[in-house]
């Protein structure tokens, strides 16, 4: 038997439970998920299904109450918190519903500091690349716009090149498209598609917008903490 | 300085402006009463210092020059000038009184502190002219400088006390107590003027040794021959008597420091804390994107320390600025900026700075990462 491309994420029966006092909710029950690098996969469902949760576990960001997450082969579930930023840092990047960009900086700083963070990078290296980067995503006329002077469709753009500039294997995108208009949508979704196939890229964009299904590999359906296929 | 605390700190012009102003006006406010401090302790303890004296003879018990509580008998001063360590003795009347000026009101007084000396030996009185006849002559008195500027007494006026008057012939300087100057006449102008009785008393008898290093004997030596009479060396006898006038002033002094402190530590971290507040949504997006929280501590450390040079450079150059025209507004406002009170204020400033942020830090480490994915 041919071995596939290697896995990028891997959740391994990855439960997670909000406790409150004498209550609990149950946000993911069980979900397994292996995504390769180079798969798109979309995870739609219902608002309040889990899906921000089950991104977070992904990112390493929340960690599971019961079961797996590996990220590049590295198991990561009982990482401590430096353990956990450092693989952040280095494995994954992420695209906001909201851009999430930094106001004070302009794009090509917001691209600057999180190549400079962590790397032996000088100034003058990391702002050539950031500013590589933005040209080769159209942007080359915003380099030194502020978020505020920008349009959402820019402020995405910048905010995906900002989860590639650091060259991770994993990108996790929460809702992409929800702040843009469907033409804006649809280019800032093909440039993260295009991107992901051409570097190789494992991409994780979850979304209730049914618009994504035509972008991704694979659709998943979370449904009250629940993954499965869905066609 | 990182990028991140550099842009957010300057982006934010108005609040940095609130925050680097209240560290300077906390700096201002520590410097120039350091430094009025600093003037006031030089000012009261200059003249005694700088009476060319080696040691003061005071009656047991008493310590400064302002107080002035010592009575000694005249005739003390042939045995002390027959002692064989002695080169010159002067004898000094030395009074707290209030005065007015001929033609104002008995009730617009000033304080003077009296001082009758012998002109013909001349240690003890005035230790420069500035303007007039010296040294006075019978019913004549030389007032220190800083009582024209202060109290408008001109030379010619007359300097009243009940039926008695003497009249202002010259200006000497380095008599200036701050509450007080000194104005000399003779001793029996003195006597005259106070209506001291009996008129053998004497305050102090200042004297010059032949050998300085002989003062131990001396002061062995006069103990035995002098029962109830102390010897003081000019220099303890200035800090005594800058203890007198700045001990009283020196607690509240100490308050109003730690108040000043205070004012810049408060005014510095509520902005630095909102500003950090504001932002936490974006600490938390640094958070998520694998930035530590010894980055994100540093980012904030960077901001505060940035904010209190700021205030310390704006604070100390209006102080060393402001500070020597501060008396030709108000003449008791004697100061002295000295550069280590303003290396002490950099420390001050910087300690405020850490303290400032140690609040936001501690919120910072709190930031949930996890937030940034909501709305």
């Amino acid at each position: 038997m041919e071995a596939g491309p290697p896995l990028i994420l891997q959740l391994d029966g990855v439960s997670k439970i909000y406790r409150s006092g004498d209550f609990s909710i149950t946000a993911l029950d069980n979900v397994t998920l292996n995504i390769p690098g180079g798969e798109i996969a979309a995870i739609m469902g219902p608002s309040g299904s889990g899906k921000t949760t089950l991104l977070t576990i992904a990112g390493a960001l929340l960690r599971p109450t019961h079961g797996h997450v590996h990220i590049c082969g590295t198991d990561v579930t009982n990482m401590d918190e430096a353990g956990l930023a450092g693989i952040r840092r280095q494995k994954v990047g992420f695209v906001y519903q909201s851009f999430n960009l930094l106001e004070a900086l302009t794009a090509l700083e917001n691209v600057r500091v999180v190549i400079q963070n962590g790397s032996r990078n000088g100034r003058g290296d990391a702002a050539l690349r950031a500013s590589e980067l933005l040209e080769m995503f159209g942007l080359s006329h915003r380099i030194h716009a502020l978020p505020k002077r920008m349009s959402d469709g820019e402020k995405q753009r910048v905010a995906i090149v900002r989860a590639l500039a650091k060259d991770p294997e994993l990108i996790l995108a929460d809702e992409p498209t929800a702040n843009l208009d469907a033409k804006r949508g649809h280019e800032v979704m093909e440039l993260l598609r295009q991107k992901a196939l051409e570097l190789h890229k494992a991409v994780v964009v979850v979304s209730h917008d049914d618009r994504i299904r035509q972008f991704a590999h694979r659709v998943l359906w979370l449904e009250d903490g629940r993954l499965r296929d869905h066609h | 300085m990182l990028l991140v605390a550099r842009k957010n700190l300057f982006a934010e012009r108005t609040r940095l402006a609130i925050s680097v102003g209240g560290v300077a006006l906390s700096v201002f406010l520590i410097g120039i009463l350091l430094s009025l401090y600093r003037g006031w302790s030089q000012q009261v303890g200059g003249f005694v210092e700088d009476v060319p004296a080696d040691l003061w003879v005071t009656s047991d018990g008493t310590t400064d020059f302002v107080a002035a509580g010592s009575i000694l008998p005249d005739s003390l001063s042939g045995p002390l000038g027959h002692l064989p360590e002695v080169d010159v003795v002067s004898p000094l009347i030395v009074r707290p009184m209030e005065s007015y000026r001929s033609g104002d009101k008995p009730t617009d007084t000033f304080d003077v502190q009296l001082v009758g000396y012998d002109p013909e030996i001349g240690l003890g009185g005035p230790l420069a002219i500035v303007e007039g006849k010296s040294p006075p002559g019978p019913g004549e008195v030389v007032v220190d400088i800083e009582m024209k500027n202060r109290h408008g007494v001109q030379i010619g006026d007359r300097l009243m006390r009940g039926s008695k008057s003497l009249i202002v012939v010259g200006y000497s300087s380095g008599g200036d107590f701050i509450y007080t100057q000194v104005a000399f006449a003779t001793l029996d102008t003195t006597i005259d003027f106070l209506q001291l009785e009996p008129t053998t008393q004497r305050t102090f008898f200042v004297v010059t040794l032949d050998d300085p290093s002989q003062r131990d004997v001396l002061a062995s030596r006069l103990a035995l021959a002098a029962p109830g009479v102390q010897l003081v060396t000019g220099e303890d006898f200035a800090r005594e008597t800058r203890d007198r006038i700045l001990s009283n002033i020196l607690p509240i002094l100490v308050v109003v420091l730690i108040v000043a402190f205070v004012v810049g530590l408060a005014i510095a971290g509520l902005t630095i804390y909102t500003a950090t507040v504001e932002k936490s949504r974006e600490y938390g997006i640094l958070k998520a994107e694998g930035f530590t929280n010894p980055y994100l501590y540093r980012v904030v450390f960077e901001q505060s320390m940035v904010t209190g040079i700021l205030g310390f450079l704006v604070g100390a150059g209006v102080t060393v600025l402001l500070a020597p025209f501060a008396q030709d507004a108000v003449p008791q406002f004697v100061v002295w900026v000295r550069w280590q009170d303003i290396a002490g204020i950099a420390g001050a400033t910087l300690l405020m700075a850490l303290v400032a942020a140690y609040i936001p830090v501690r919120r910072l480490s709190h930031i949930d990462p996890v937030t940034v994915f909501k709305g």
